[in-house]
């Protein structure tokens, strides 16, 4: 196991672990996802199909409706959705879903280095992500 | 950040739980992005008011909220997921319409207005030049920054709340001048004349300036419509993160280029190949059985559009044309209801397929002059989408399909 620690800042304190869900295409909640399931739904979005569940969700940053704020504290809510979120540039509507879901979140992140299956530490507090992937 | 003695108190719990706690989401946000201090507003347009957007998590935040206080500042609501009057009539689920009259109640014992729309500023919700906004909908907060002038973030529905009960916004993104600025020029070779054109070149400014700044420039001397406007606005909030664009001559900020254009900027050309890219992302050619136009809501001139297309005429596909109950009363009284009744179609109030629930009826296909409801479409309803003009749109539904654009 390698192991490599990337520095960014925090957005909304916490901690929390689970395995890499990584993407280098915007997300909207709003519309791309159904908070019921957990999985995505945007046509032709390459997470498209994919659950969301116990995921740490590493994506650039978010777009489309405000409607996806309270989409994602649903997503939470439900048990479904990811339990940290990493970006390179935190957007608001998906901050203020965070912030109101505590969902541990940290942004200016080289999201290069993280890869979908890697074991990720997400320490927001500390704004710090640790990744650990298979040799 | 430096709250003044009102908002420390806010802050400290002195009015209560609920100021307290939306205080603490406000003074998160702008430590987040290094805001200086509050901006007082008086102006709230709340997102997350469907209950398809804000599910059980959502209703509940605001039920806890609205028994705990009420908001300070003037609040209208966003586009819901029923017609809040005529839902049984027109099939919605009763489940799911039960809950979104729960939800409308906690926002309306709050002291919201029952706007449902999101084209507030068309119905009474109108942001003068420079004012600061808490504003949430995707298309109007680009409208009231980019057309109106107008001041606000991109809020989500628990900061909209938040701005509606303390009366404040932290100071920073397009609050200040310096993130008014453009980032992005873009010179449109191929203008566009209908709403349509106007959407796919909006379209393609949402998905090459992501969340920068654009500016527009080659549009000059083109005197656009209201509706042409709104189409553009709803587009570059689909296809990126746009809250604020500028186009050179139209909008308010920018009277010449050097007005609005940073010191650093990328530059893109927005030509034929750029304008048949977006065009063949939503090509549909076959049968059709569900027409939408309306989103963002019809002005009274689409509707009239609308009506003049399907007078005498008879359609064979579903056909909704979404609007607010302010525009549909005005409809109402000019006659163009109901000859749009008579030709089979139906005026939908409050809501549109981006936040209703999809229809028991399965439909396999949306035809629309919308490129926010031809981008959305596809994941929420499951349906292959076709972005054609208003007039192929009615010709499409009196068919019951469509055969493609002539070439």
């Amino acid at each position: 196991m390698k192991k490599e620690t990337l520095q960014g800042r925090r957005i909304v304190e916490g901690i929390a672990e689970g395995r890499a869900l990584v993407t280098n295409e915007a997300l909207s909640f709003m519309g791309s996802i159904n908070s019921k399931t957990g999985y995505v739904i945007e046509r032709g979005h390459e997470l498209c199909g994919v659950c969301l569940q116990g995921k740490v969700l590493v994506f650039p940053t978010s777009k489309g409706s405000t409607g996806g704020s309270y989409m994602l504290y649903d997503v939470v809510n439900n048990g479904v959705g990811p339990v940290a979120i990493v970006n390179i540039e935190a957007e608001s509507v998906v901050v203020i879903g965070a912030i109101v879901a505590n969902l541990p979140m940290v942004d200016k992140i080289d999201i290069g280095r993280i890869h979908t299956g890697d074991y990720v530490r997400v320490d927001a507090t500390n704004g710090r992500v640790e990744v650990w992937r298979e040799e | 950040m430096r709250l003044d003695d009102d908002e420390q108190k806010m802050l400290d719990g002195a009015h209560g739980e609920l100021v307290q706690k939306c205080m603490k989401i406000l003074v998160a946000l702008g430590e987040i992005y290094g805001a200086e201090k509050m901006i007082p507003v008086n102006n709230v347009h709340s997102p997350g008011v469907s209950y398809r957007v804000a599910g059980d998590a959502g209703l509940n935040y605001v039920k806890d909220a609205s028994k705990m206080g009420k908001f300070k500042i003037s609040v209208t609501l966003n586009t819901i997921g029923i017609d809040s009057e005529r839902w049984k009539e027109l099939g919605f689920a009763e489940d799911f319409s039960i809950s979104q009259l729960e939800l409308l109640d906690a926002y309306k014992q709050m002291g919201a207005k029952e706007m449902y729309t999101c084209t507030p500023y068309l119905t009474g919700n109108i942001p003068y030049y420079g004012e600061h906004l808490a504003w949430g909908e995707s298309s109007a907060i680009s409208f009231s920054n980019s057309i109106l002038g107008a001041r606000t973030n991109r809020e989500g529905g628990p900061s909209a709340l938040a701005a509606a009960v303390t009366g404040r916004v932290p100071a920073y993104g397009y609050h200040l001048d310096e993130n008014r600025k453009a980032t992005c020029h873009i010179k449109v070779e191929r203008r566009p004349n209908t709403d349509r054109e106007w959407a796919i070149l909006g379209y393609y400014v949402g998905s090459v300036a992501s969340k920068d700044v654009p500016v527009l420039t080659g549009m000059e001397d083109i005197n656009p419509t209201i509706e042409n406007l709104k189409a553009i606005s709803a587009a570059v909030a689909s296809s990126g993160a746009v809250a604020l664009f500028h186009i050179v001559g139209i909008t308010p900020e920018a009277p010449t280029l050097e007005a609005v254009l940073g010191e650093q900027y990328k530059m893109v050309t927005f030509d034929d190949r750029e304008y048949q890219k977006v065009v063949d992302k939503f090509t549909y050619t076959g049968s059709v059985d569900f027409v939408v136009i309306g989103c963002p809501h019809c002005t009274i001139n689409e509707i009239e559009h609308a009506a003049q297309l399907l007078s005498d005429k008879s359609i064979k596909a579903d056909m909704w044309i979404c609007t607010s109950h302010q525009t549909k009363k005005l409809a109402d009284k000019m006659g163009y209801t109901a000859v749009i009744e008579a030709a089979g179609a139906k005026i939908i109030c409050d809501t549109c397929p981006v936040l209703c629930p999809t229809s028991s009826k399965g439909y396999r296909v949306i035809m629309t002059n919308s490129a926010k409801l031809a981008h959305y479409a596809p994941g929420l309803w499951n349906v292959e989408t076709g972005l054609i003009e208003t007039e192929d749109c009615v010709k499409a539904a009196i068919d019951g399909r469509w055969g493609g654009i002539k070439k």
